[in-house]
């Protein structure tokens, strides 16, 4: 599992900078990997063997046109194509690290409930990067659940500071309180 | 004897010969010398013969009779002893049919005794249980309408604060986000 993840990753990233649009396949394959894990319907349809091959692609290629370069749909569709719709967004993960680990930076998985801007983004990787003493790259995902604040995932690592977050542990004390 | 019938007729004379009276109780001395010499022989014979014969037919008779008693003393006592003995049996079927109605009557009590204890015990069990099913049953609903109660009130301020949340608040939770990791860093 892992090792075909490295594997579709490493051809991808080869062949994104053969092309020359490295920086650009990262970013958008990032930005639809996180789209598709983030609904649930999507996931089932790419999921269910019962769905033929063709419909798939049809779906998928009609999502990505014209939000994306030619180069990341043609990519997406290959990896649909073979079959590996599922592993779209650990691919885009993986991807997204091996190509920051080249200039020697870390990817922080960033999800919050609306995009951020470019200045936002850059005081994350500094804040962050402080924290964890690591250059950071920030790809940001954007997820409706986290309702408000941020979800900082760096490795292992996960700083937790949304307002999901924060009424889970209210639910858990009420919970808790319940027992008591 | 047959001579004084003999002379019958005489003392019809006895007035006539009244000068013979003494001779006519005194026999005459050859018949009395007779009827001894008589007398003697059969004596003999029957003190030779006979006495023996008597003699030992009674001393048979005595020793049959006294052989009998014998007999008969031993069967008395003999039954004496089997009536003792049957006496004595008699009783102990009767202590032994005693203690087996005593034993039986005992265990009665014991086996009787013993299902009202497992029967109470029983009882004591079912209730016990029942009032634990029901304390837990109530602390069971009582928890899942608190947390139910929880959920729908947490679900609600989420709806609430997500739709208070306009551009604004959201960039002051990323900005203080910023800040906390950055103090994290120092």
């Amino acid at each position: 599992m892992t090792a075909r993840i490295d594997g579709y990753a490493a051809a991808v990233l080869a062949l994104a900078r053969a092309e020359g649009l490295l920086g650009v396949v990262v970013d958008e394959l990032y930005a639809i990997g996180h789209a598709f894990e983030g609904s649930a319907e999507l996931r089932r349809t790419l999921s269910d063997i019962r769905v033929p091959l063709e419909r798939k692609r049809g779906v998928i290629g009609e999502l990505v046109s014209g939000k994306a370069s030619a180069l990341t749909a043609a990519l997406v569709d290959l990896i649909v194509a073979t079959g590996r719709a599922t592993d779209l967004s650990a691919i885009a993960d993986r991807l997204a690290e091996s190509a920051a680990a080249e200039e020697n930076r870390v990817v922080a998985e960033v999800r919050c409930a609306q995009s951020l801007d470019s200045a936002t983004v850059a005081r994350l990787e500094e804040s962050l990067g402080r924290a964890t003493g690591k250059d950071i790259e920030v790809k940001t995902v954007v997820d409706p659940s986290v309702i408000g604040g941020i979800v900082a995932r760096v490795g292992d690592v996960v700083i937790d500071g949304s307002l999901r977050h924060r009424f889970g542990q209210l639910r858990d004390s009420l919970a808790g309180g319940a027992d008591g | 004897m047959l001579s004084l019938l003999a002379q019958l007729p005489s003392l019809a004379q006895e007035t006539v010969e009244e000068a013979d009276g003494a001779k006519l109780i005194i026999p005459d001395i050859e018949e009395l010398v007779a009827g001894i010499i008589a007398f003697l022989i059969v004596f003999v014979v029957i003190w030779v013969w006979v006495r023996p014969h008597i003699s030992r037919m009674i001393a048979h008779r005595q020793e049959t009779i006294s052989g009998r008693l014998t007999e008969a003393e031993q069967a008395k006592a003999e039954a004496a002893k089997l009536l003792e003995g049957y006496r004595k049996q008699l009783g102990d079927a009767r202590k032994e049919a005693g203690d087996i109605v005593e034993e039986a009557r005992r265990s009665a009590e014991s086996v009787r005794s013993e299902l009202v204890e497992r029967a109470r015990r029983e009882a004591g069990e079912i209730t016990r249980r029942a009032r634990e099913e029901a304390t837990a049953e109530k602390d069971r609903a009582g928890a899942e309408v608190r947390d139910q109660v929880a959920s729908l009130s947490l679900e609600l301020a989420q709806k609430v604060v997500a739709e208070a949340l306009d551009e604004h608040a959201q960039q002051d939770l990323v900005d203080r986000f910023i800040e906390e990791v950055t103090e994290m860093g120092e």
